[in-house]
C-alpha cells in the first residue's frame, strides 16, 4: 500500500477510509452515514477528489458492503461528489465503482439512483 | 422498531423501507422543527394492511406551506424515482432544504406521503401496503 496519502474517518457508529493501493484509490465505508457525520463526510469526500486529481487515478473504488444505512443528507454529499468529477475536463475525469451488497436494502436502489446522474463514469458491482 | 415489526411476520425489506422513511421524518423535524419535541408514532394497521410512520413538530407557517407543496408534488407523480432522481440532481444546488429525504420516501421507498395538522403543527405520514414474510425464505 502507498502509506504517503490516506484520509480517515473514525466515529462511534461510522469510519471512513480512503487509501492509494495499485495505482487506485480505495474507499471502504461501514457503519451509518446520517447528519451527524455529514460535515466529516464532505470533507473526507473533498479530500479525496483532490487527491485522485493530483496523482491523475483512472478509477476510484467505494466499498460499501458494510454500510448499514445512508440517509439522504449524506447522499447529497455524494451526488456533489459525482457532480464535481462530471464537470471535471474528460481528461480527469476518473470512474467511482461503488462495490455493494445485495442483502443491504438501501444500497440497490440508492445507488442505482446516484448512478443514473452519470452513468459514463459510475458503476456498481454486487 | 425493526425487531418489533420483525416479529410481526412483515418481509424485511417492507420493514426497512418504514424504517428508512422514519429516519428520514425524524432528521427533517431535527432540522425544522421550531419546538423542542417530536411525536413519533408507528402503526401496524391491521384492519387497512398497511405499516404507517408519523411524524409531528411544530414548524412556522412558511416551512409547512412549502412542505404542502412537496407533498403534493410527490403525491401526483406518476413516475416517483424519476422524481427522486429528478431531485438529487438538483439538490446540490438547492442547498439544505432539498425536499430530497421526501422524495426518497416516495421514489426509493415506494411508500405514500400524507400531510396532517395545523398552522403551527405538521405531521407527515408514511405509508404503505403490507407486505408478508416468505415463511419459505
Amino acid at each position: 500500500m502507498d502509506s504517503a496519502w490516506q484520509e480517515v474517518i473514525q466515529e462511534d457508529d461510522f469510519s471512513a477510509e480512503a487509501s492509494i493501493e495499485g495505482g487506485h484509490m480505495e474507499v471502504v465505508l461501514s457503519g451509518t452515514a446520517d447528519l451527524t457525520v455529514k460535515p466529516q463526510l464532505d470533507r473526507f469526500l473533498r479530500s479525496l477528489h483532490t487527491e485522485t486529481l493530483r496523482r491523475a487515478l483512472s478509477e476510484v473504488s467505494v466499498d460499501v458492503r458494510r454500510l448499514e444505512f445512508m440517509n439522504s443528507s449524506c447522499l447529497k454529499s455524494f451526488v456533489w461528489w459525482i457532480s464535481t468529477v462530471e464537470e471535471e475536463p474528460a481528461e480527469a475525469r476518473y470512474r467511482i465503482i461503488f462495490l455493494s451488497s445485495p442483502t443491504v436494502y438501501w444500497q440497490r436502489r440508492s445507488l442505482n439512483a446516484l448512478a443514473g446522474l452519470a452513468g459514463d463514469i459510475i458503476s456498481v458491482q454486487a | 422498531m425493526e425487531e418489533s415489526l420483525a416479529n410481526t411476520g412483515d418481509a424485511p425489506e417492507s420493514v426497512f423501507r418504514l424504517s428508512m422513511a422514519t429516519h428520514e421524518l425524524l432528521e427533517n423535524a431535527a432540522k425544522y422543527s421550531i419546538g423542542d419535541c417530536v411525536q413519533l408514532e408507528i402503526q401496524l394497521d391491521t384492519s387497512r394492511d398497511c405499516l404507517q410512520a408519523r411524524v409531528t413538530n411544530d414548524t412556522t407557517p412558511a416551512h409547512r406551506a412549502r412542505l404542502r407543496d412537496r407533498v403534493r408534488l410527490l403525491q401526483h407523480s406518476a413516475r416517483p424515482f424519476d422524481l427522486y432522481q429528478s431531485l438529487m440532481r438538483r439538490s446540490f444546488e438547492a442547498g439544505e432544504e432539498s425536499g430530497l429525504g421526501l422524495a426518497r420516501i416516495c421514489g426509493e421507498g415506494d411508500l405514500a406521503l400524507a400531510m396532517e395538522g395545523d398552522e403551527n403543527t405538521v405531521t407527515i405520514v408514511a405509508s404503505s401496503r403490507r407486505a408478508r414474510r416468505d415463511p419459505h425464505g
